[in-house]
């Protein structure tokens, strides 16, 4: 039986998987490297970007706050004067037990996986709220590309320290790009002001070691696929029904995998079936095929927000595994 | 092209810059500050469409609304303040427990292009709030729920409830979001359900022109 990591390369290469790669079991994410700080339920923080978190009771997780008295950038030709990149220098403390993870893991078997969130284009929204982060692609377009660059370069000092400590194989990258039905952005504007940026720095992660990667995002996207596949992208997370993922896997099989077609929101609640899940998972499987696939939950990271539901898919993945291998 | 079809283009391609002075020019011209507003709003309505079709996107759509909002602003003083010119008032906001915000202000922005007065009461907006609202302004024709997250659905459909139990009448419910259908929407006693911001202008007029 082949290891998680080669069966997901042969996935990935339209080779001979010999089963389903199963959700994010190839990836051993080390979530316990520092990046940026953030609430826990019940709590509203200030994170080091001057953003405000809050992560009200009964809620799936935290969320920027952008009422007047809120908002980290109020006039993007000001950015400068308003905003301090956070520092990417942490202790052999803080360090500590990321790295022990790390060194724990048979990377023959698994990529060690580091995760960055939040990503460029979310963050110019983070910062300034959704209607003047779109706006200002329109009326700012210059003080937007430097902010963005400031943005990458920020990205680029941390993936120096993480790969000096880490030395990952794989990075997990969060940055949602649409909504369920739409990109945010049309894909020439995309292009215009994101794509260069994070060429640049999914070439930096890439050139200092990093073999494969996942970029995250539980939307539609399939016009921006052309863009991922140049940005160097190898695996798309998120991949919603939405998009008509077996015709993208027909298109760009080879160039780009696509991971997801279960979507976490019909699936992922209080009264979760698994009966339902499985018929799910079905319909991705044989809809979606062997290649360029893996089936998964669209939700980001190797968890349902409802206790049971990840593990039920995982079951249900197995499943399809026996009848279609 | 004449000076109305201007502002109409103009306010269709998001050319905020250029819009003031057009309704200007438009006001100068002759033509009465009703039939200018009429054009800007029947320019965001092809803006609805556009986006409802996928021609366009987020950006666009805001920015048109802008150079709508910018033209309204020259336009202002010289309309009567009559209240036959409004659609009447909508009451809008995300239900109670859910914090996102995009939607709904997308939303907003649509239905007041459309001629509605509106009534922005935020996010995470607990019922009562949505019926004092309703009960505390004058000329609701519309109530519009939002909610992206599947676990903000029983909230939506409490808010609904609570709303349609109310003594009063003359005004509607719209829901709208991501985990929103129109099944569930007909399931908790919405008046209508819309898929997205542009449609969501076009349903709202037609609520109110059917009530």
């Amino acid at each position: 039986m082949l290891t998680k990591r080669q069966n997901l390369m042969e996935t990935i290469k339209g080779g001979n998987p010999d089963r389903f790669v199963n959700q994010y079991e190839f990836l051993e994410i080390i979530l316990e490297a520092p990046l940026r700080s953030r609430p826990s339920l019940g709590e509203t923080i200030t994170n080091e970007w001057g953003v405000t978190m809050a992560w009200p009771e009964g809620q799936l997780g935290p969320f920027p706050v952008h009422d007047e008295k809120h908002l980290a950038i109020k006039d993007v030709t000001k950015w400068r004067e308003k905003i301090q990149c956070p520092s990417v220098e942490f202790s052999d403390e803080r360090w500590a037990p990321a790295i022990e993870h790390a060194n724990s893991v048979d990377r023959q078997d698994q990529f060690v996986t580091v995760f960055f969130a939040s990503g460029t284009f979310e963050m110019t929204h983070f910062l300034m709220g959704m209607e003047d982060a779109m706006m200002n692609l329109y009326e700012e377009p210059d003080h937007m590309h430097d902010l963005i660059d400031f943005l990458t370069d920020y990205e680029m000092r941390y993936a120096e320290q993480i790969i000096e400590r880490i030395k990952p194989d794989a990075l997990f990258h969060h940055d949602d790009w649409g909504s369920q039905t739409a990109s945010l952005l049309s894909p020439q504007m995309f292009r215009e002001f994101f794509l260069e940026p994070y060429k640049k720095v999914y070439s930096f992660w890439k050139d200092s070691g990093v073999e494969l990667i996942v970029h995250h995002s539980d939307s539609y996207a399939a016009n921006l696929v052309p863009s991922m596949i140049e940005m160097g992208i190898d695996i798309w997370q998120g991949v919603m029904t939405t998009n008509n993922t077996p015709e993208l896997i027909k298109e760009y099989g080879p160039q780009i995998s696509f991971m997801g077609e279960i979507d976490s929101g019909p699936l992922d609640h209080q009264d979760w079936d698994a009966k339902v899940i499985a018929e799910h998972v079905e319909k991705a499987c044989t809809t979606c095929g062997k290649h360029y696939f893996v089936p998964c939950l669209t939700q980001g990271l190797n968890f349902s927000s409802f206790p049971g539901v990840y593990d039920a898919a995982t079951k249900a993945i197995d499943e399809m595994s026996k009848k279609m291998f | 092209m004449s000076k109305i079809e201007e502002v109409r283009t103009n306010v269709e391609n998001g050319k905020t810059k250029l819009v003031p002075g057009l309704v200007q020019d438009a006001l100068d011209d002759g033509n009465s500050a009703m039939d200018i507003l009429q054009a800007m709003v029947d320019g965001m309505g092809v803006v609805g469409d556009r986006f409802s079709t996928g021609e366009i996107f987020v950006p666009e759509m805001l920015i048109a609304a802008k150079a709508m909002s910018k033209g309204v602003d020259v336009l202002k003083p010289h309309l009567s303040g009559d209240a036959s010119a409004s659609l009447g008032t909508c009451v809008i906001g995300t239900v109670q427990g859910d914090l996102h915000d995009i939607g709904k202000n997308l939303v907003a922005m649509m239905v007041e292009s459309a001629g509605f007065e509106m009534i922005d009461l935020g996010v995470d907006v607990p019922p009562a709030k949505f019926i004092e609202a309703v009960k505390e302004n004058t000329g609701v024709k519309l109530v519009a729920c939002s909610g992206l997250l599947s676990t903000t659905m029983p909230a939506m459909k409490v808010t609904v409830a609570a709303l349609k139990a109310l003594d009063m009448t003359g005004f509607k419910v719209l829901v709208g979001g991501a985990p929103i259908t129109q099944e569930f929407a007909t399931e908790i006693g919405a008046d209508a359900y819309a898929p997205d911001a542009g449609s969501a202008a076009v349903v709202a007029k037609e609520l109110v022109a059917a009530a």
